[in-house]
């Protein structure tokens, strides 16, 4: 923002999607120093100093939770940074990251803690570092999560990876328990999974590429949930991608565990069949799976078995993209369209409606997460994000400012753009 | 002017039967070309083809390099292991140095499936793909389609068993995809290791003595036990007992049955010594050599009817 930046900012007349509070209304919104200081129709401020949105026909959202971000910072500062990331985040309508410790090194010490929210202050929005369950993410020694957690880790993962050691899992459910804090579960067993490129099916037998049965998956949530169940831990299974494992979480939730999950909006968005291009761009882990599967992740939405969705943002060089399918490196940008090719499937073609969706993105991931966001609330500062939801745009790769450019997402048509994101109480995003 | 209906020739499955039509009925006139004292055709003079190999190949590569060079075309082998090009080194910039050079057709070889499909996409000149990973070897199943030519003057009808890895085998997917368009019915003989997860849709075998009498192309496929990434097969012993052709079951073959394999044969594994060497009325139903013959005649149809 340029020096001359009004503080004070007045959204005329937006509908106002409030999930905390479950309703829809048109209203003005009035932010003072950051502050929301005023909801309520007609709010006349009678000052200059203010910035004047006009959201007429515009919806007007909490800020976005994204739980799932790789954010590469440290070690990986060429594909991402926490201010570039915190930059596409603030694009896609996202005020609060949880970024992942699968960093270099990974994120599994006090100080490593420390960097990321030191150097998240001065960020375009919220950023919540996810810290190690096992030093170096080697699946082997439990990190120090007591202290990990009062230096302010939201939750434990060794995402990218699985701890395949069935006891060292059962020992950190049972031990997290004591904090209260999540474990975010990124589910394959990597005997199965080895070697594999793409979904284990009729298109990975067509193309010759080398695949990863679902069994992968569906073992891995099959032991944790014995183990949460036997453990009690509270556990989060992230980028859920078969339809076995929605069976099997409904089926836990049921039974009263306390147990939640998400799905990326490319699980929802694609199906095995587009792999026939050989776009390393849709070269994923979990791989992106059949039809069935997503038809059934779909449905897990709508239904609620799926609680939130995340973007799994993972920024490549294009060095990591522009070579062969089986060389290129897994993961897809997502910050930027969470938003758009979430409500593309779920609100246009499934007929979700758009509350569903913005709980989704944020009072649920929120109160996984066990923080206060995904709401607007005189006295709160203020995350807001305005949304035209008749927008249209064809995603082009020069349109993303995340400094990987690997979207699943070019060429695709997507409706629902973001046009004002105010976070940290700043108007942080501005669409041209 | 190229007189096929594509750019390039990528995979099996979308050659359009014309497309078959004419590359068969060319190779006829080469093959008389080949069987010459002067071996040479002067149809392709001052046109460049690029052998870019990134795997190692003889008998591919070598049967390009014959067909270029009887349609007196300038061909020029390019090789490169697939593992010098490591992550980082880009593949493009090993076309854009090639594409410098203002050749006129580039045949790839690659160890990674997908790879000659994202070439042809960047490149406007034509790409034949001489086998890439586990996806495709297009001129491979043309060339086997003209061998049964040869041998049965008809594809309707024809019962084909490919025997062996069908999951890691480009062969057998490119010949799959061409021998049930013209009207074949193929079998798949392979234990569960070597089929995808789900095979239910797929007419599928395990033992070779299943299909063995009533076959009329048997076609096996080249076993690499020992280089197999996770031995998941048990032993050569048990591939000999249920797969692989011995004597006893080529003696079990129909009259007028034929064997084929892409090669080179790993005797003992997949054929036994004793068939690779029978002579006599057994021995005419072997047709690897003809194969071998058919295939620089296949090639030279392609090559003359995309440059000629």
């Amino acid at each position: 923002m340029a020096k001359n930046e009004k503080k004070n900012i007045l959204i005329k007349s937006g509908t106002i999607i409030d999930p905390a509070k479950g309703n829809e209304f048109v209203s003005d919104i009035y932010i003072k120093d950051g502050i929301i200081a005023g909801i309520k129709e007609n709010i006349k401020t009678g000052e200059d100093d203010a910035v004047k949105i006009d959201a007429e026909g515009l919806i007007v959202s909490p800020g976005f939770v994204d739980m799932h971000v790789h954010l590469r910072d440290p070690g990986s500062e060429d594909e991402e940074t926490i201010e570039t990331g915190a930059l596409a985040a603030v694009k896609g309508g996202v005020t609060t990251v949880a970024c992942m410790p699968n960093t270099n090194p990974a994120i599994d010490s006090d100080a490593l803690v420390k960097y990321i929210l030191e150097k998240s202050q001065d960020a375009a929005c919220s950023i919540l570092p996810v810290a190690a369950m096992t030093r170096d993410l080697k699946g082997k020694d439990i990190t120090g999560m007591g202290i990990l957690s009062e230096t302010g880790a939201a939750g434990f993962s060794d995402d990218g990876k699985c701890v395949a050691d069935s006891r060292v899992m059962y020992e950190i459910m049972r031990y997290s328990t004591q904090f209260g804090l999540p474990l975010i579960l990124h589910e394959e067993d990597c005997f199965l999974s080895e070697g594999g490129l793409m979904h284990e099916g009729h298109y990975s037998s067509m193309l010759g590429l080398e695949g990863i049965s679902s069994l992968s998956e569906n073992v891995m949530i099959a032991r944790d949930i014995m183990l949460a169940r036997k453990s009690g831990a509270r556990i989060h299974i992230t980028h859920l991608s078969t339809r076995g494992g929605v069976e099997m979480i409904k089926k836990a939730k049921g039974e009263g565990l306390n147990i939640t999950c998400d799905v990326t909006p490319h699980h929802l968005f694609f199906n095995d069949s587009y792999l026939t291009s050989f776009n390393t761009n849709l070269k994923v882990k979990p791989p992106i799976r059949s039809e069935e599967d997503r038809k059934a992740l779909l449905s897990g939405v709508k239904e609620g078995v799926i609680d939130a969705i995340a973007s799994d943002h993972a920024p490549h060089l294009d060095t990591e993209k522009n070579t062969t399918f089986k060389l290129a490196s897994f993961g897809t940008i997502g910050l930027e369209t969470l938003f758009a090719a979430a409500y593309t499937k779920l609100c246009l073609e499934e007929k979700m409606s758009i509350s569903q969706l913005v709980n989704s993105i944020t009072i649920l991931p929120a109160k996984i997460l066990g923080i206060d966001a995904g709401k607007i609330e005189v006295g709160k500062t203020a995350n807001i994000t305005v949304i035209d939801t008749d927008a249209e745009e064809e995603i082009k790769r020069e349109s993303f400012i995340s400094k990987s450019k690997n979207s699943a997402f070019i060429g695709q048509k997507l409706k629902g753009k973001i046009i004002y994101t105010i976070s940290k109480g700043k108007l942080a995003y501005m669409s041209k | 002017m190229n007189m096929l209906s594509k750019k390039s020739i990528v995979d099996a499955g979308s050659l359009e039967p014309e497309d078959i039509e004419l590359i068969l009925s060319n190779a006829d006139s080469f093959l008389e070309i080949s069987r010459r004292d002067v071996k040479k055709v002067p149809t392709l003079r001052g046109k460049t083809v690029i052998n870019l190999f990134f795997e190692p190949s003889t008998r591919t590569r070598t049967s390009f390099e014959i067909a270029a060079k009887r349609l007196s075309a300038d061909i020029i082998n390019f090789s490169s292991s697939s593992s010098s090009l490591k992550k980082g080194e880009s593949i493009i910039d090993t076309l854009k140095t090639i594409l410098s050079m203002n050749v006129d057709l580039i045949v790839i070889r690659h160890s990674d499936s997908g790879t000659v499909k994202m070439i042809d996409r960047f490149v406007d000149i034509p790409v034949i793909n001489a086998g890439d990973g586990k996806y495709q070897h297009p001129t491979q199943a043309l060339l086997d389609l003209y061998t049964i030519q040869k041998r049965f003057g008809k594809f309707e009808g024809l019962k084909v068993a490919i025997v062996g890895d069908f999951l890691d085998s480009r062969v057998a997917r490119s010949d799959m995809d061409l021998f049930e368009k013209m009207g074949m019915e193929v079998t798949i003989v392979a234990p569960t290791m070597f089929l995808p997860e789900d095979y239910s849709e797929m007419n599928v075998r395990h033992n070779i003595d299943e299909v063995i009498k009533d076959t009329d192309i048997l076609y096996i496929l080249r076993m690499q036990l020992e280089r197999q990434d996770r031995k998941f097969y048990p032993s050569v012993m048990e591939y000999n007992r249920f797969l692989t052709l011995d004597m006893k079951r080529l003696e079990e073959m129909k009259p007028g049955s034929v064997v084929m394999h892409p090669g080179p044969v790993n005797r003992g594994t997949e054929i036994t010594d004793e068939v690779m060497d029978v002579g006599g009325t057994l021995g005419e139903k072997i047709a690897i050599e003809e194969q071998v013959t058919y295939g620089v005649a296949i090639r030279m149809a392609i090559l003359y009817l995309i440059l000629g």
